[in-house]
């Protein structure tokens, strides 16, 4: 008796089935949440390296708007000399006027590295090594602007402000000699620009894309369903024309081993039989029984040709049986082959069907293509799981490189193991042979 | 008497005031850190000098008491010897006195504080020294 291939769920139950991250609105909305992050992380750190120039470009005109029009006017030889009083009237004006909003130290230093006046005033009379943008900017003027190293030790006194900016410019002090106005500011207020400049556009650019996706939402939902529908209709045409297939292929196969099959066997049993009456003509009875072996091997490989047909029925025959049908013209053919199926009780019917497909296939293209010397068929059953294993030492190939045309078997199959759950592997290359392994839930 | 002869008897004169009111006793306190002095000026009035460490500075206090409330007073507050600031005052009542506060640098070493306060209209002259 001939099997049935199984019956297959329709599309809008595989849409169902289907998880629900797979979804194509949550895919959309997901995409638009990760595009979101990725826009606040890009927007926060433009906007920070924006706001950061910014508070440079605002700390040098400042710093060198305190140099001209306050520390300038101020500055005296006594003070360059050391003298105290001088020191004491400067201090008294840098206080009041210097160190104010968001500077928080000034220095003022001389061409060979001394601090002629700091209001930290420890450090008044110290010398250190000015570094080259300073030097450049005490001799040719302009203004510089550098993140603080707070571990060099003209600023250790700095420690405590943390990170800061320092802007330098030059002064002039009356009498034609050249020092340098250093300022120092906190880069909180780098942080805190960057916050506000944040805060005003930040609205804008999540407002903007929450909008485009609330949208966009209901447009690839509509677009969703319409592409749900349309698959459930491929896939309902798809199996009117396997089922079609399949009663065609039913009704070849019946007509064959009703028809040609009887007639074939009936030949040959003729033959035979007729052979063995003819004891006194040897010679006929010998080509006779060679006839009747020549049509049972035509007859064997009719059956072989009617299994690949149709396939048999696994409900009544069983799994193992029908696999080992299946491998039997590979045995013919010289292949050693070696068939391992745990027992298949309990498993859905349509299950068992795709793995005697997928061995079919698998098998089919091995001998087809492979030339190979073994073939092992292997079948496990677990709680949850079937699975096929089919492996051959064959000569393989490059899944990559496979023109769509063949393996069309094996590609169609894979569409139907996924829509049941589960999942086809193909594993080759050129000279190792080829493994395929089907998992699909038991 | 010619023009340049007034004028140094003027400035001998106020120099001669200055040393007197500097040689009339002072009395000296300290304590946490700070100097004070006081002392009597040339006529009836007192002088107190205050001087403390402040944070890398000198908070120093001059202040004159002269128990006349509306009398105009110059002052100045040298810093070692250099007028560091000065300025105008008037006594109020009604203890008739002004004070002033000035900060100054801590110069590296000893540092030597002054406080001068003159009265144009009565003539009487302050000074006081200190070292912190």
């Amino acid at each position: 008796m001939l099997g049935r291939w199984p019956s297959r769920t329709s599309g809008s139950a595989a849409a169902a089935r289907r998880p629900r991250w797979t979804r194509p609105v949550i895919q959309f909305v997901a995409a638009g949440i990760v595009a979101l992050v990725i826009l606040l992380v890009a927007s926060g750190w433009l906007t920070k390296r924006a706001a950061t120039a910014e508070a440079i470009v605002v700390a040098r005109s400042t710093t060198q708007l305190l140099a001209t029009t306050v520390v300038e006017p101020a500055l005296s030889r006594g003070l360059v000399q050391g003298r105290t009083v001088s020191i004491d009237r400067f201090d008294r004006l840098a206080l009041r006027r210097l160190i104010v909003g968001d500077v928080l130290r000034i220095k003022i230093w001389d061409a060979s590295g001394r601090i002629v006046y700091s209001d930290k005033t420890q450090l008044i009379g110290d010398r250190f090594t000015l570094g080259a943008e300073e030097r450049a900017v005490l001799d040719n003027g302009g203004t510089a602007a550098q993140v603080s190293d707070l571990t060099a030790p003209e600023n250790r006194y700095e420690r405590s402000f943390g990170q800061l900016l320092e802007v330098y410019a030059q002064v002039w002090v009356p009498g034609g000699r050249k020092l340098m106005f250093e300022a120092y500011y906190s880069y909180a207020d780098v942080s805190r620009r960057s916050a506000q400049v944040l805060k005003e556009f930040r609205p804008i650019t999540v407002a903007g894309l929450v909008i485009f996706v609330a949208l966009t939402v209901p447009l690839v939902w509509v677009l969703a369903r319409r592409l749900d529908a349309s698959a459930a209709e491929r896939e309902r045409l798809l199996m009117a024309a396997v089922e079609a297939s399949e009663h065609e292929r039913r009704r070849i196969a019946r007509d064959l081993h009703d028809g040609v099959v009887q007639d074939l066997a009936g030949i040959s049993f003729g033959a035979s039989a007729t052979a063995r009456e003819l004891s006194d003509r040897p010679e006929v009875a010998r080509r006779l029984e060679a006839l009747g072996l020549g049509v049972r091997r035509s007859l064997r490989t009719l059956r072989s040709l009617l299994v690949e047909i149709y396939p048999p029925d696994l409900a009544t025959e069983g799994l193992a049986a029908a696999l080992d049908d299946l491998l039997a013209p590979a045995v013919a053919a010289g292949i050693d082959v070696d068939l391992q199926v745990a027992d298949t009780t309990g498993v859905r019917p349509d299950a068992s069907a795709l793995a005697w497909r997928v061995a079919q296939e698998a098998v089919r293209n091995a001998v087809r293509h492979g030339r190979p010397q073994s073939i092992r068929v292997t079948v496990t059953v677990s709680a949850d799981l079937l699975v096929l294993i089919v492996v051959d030492d064959g000569a393989g190939f490059v899944p990559a490189s496979v023109p769509r045309g063949d393996h069309l078997g094996l590609r169609g199959l894979r569409d139907l193991i996924i829509e049941a759950g589960g999942a086809l592997e193909i594993e080759s290359a050129p000279g190792v042979g080829t493994t395929v392994r089907l998992e699909i839930s038991r | 008497m010619n023009r340049r002869t007034y004028r140094s008897i003027t400035a001998l004169a106020a120099v001669g005031l200055f040393a007197g009111a500097a040689s009339a006793p002072a009395l000296a306190s300290g304590g946490g850190g700070g100097v004070t002095k006081s002392g009597h000026c040339s006529a009836h009035s007192t002088w107190k000098l205050n001087a403390k460490p402040d944070n890398g500075r000198i908070e120093v206090e001059g202040e004159v008491d002269s128990n006349v409330a509306g009398q105009h007073w110059t002052w100045r507050i040298l810093h070692n010897g250099g007028v560091s600031a000065h300025g105008r005052a008037q006594t109020l009542g009604p203890s008739g006195s002004f004070s002033v506060g000035r900060r100054l640098v801590n110069a590296s070493g000893a540092d030597q504080i002054g406080w001068r306060a003159h009265n144009p209209a009565t003539g009487e002259s302050c000074a006081g020294n200190l070292t912190i």
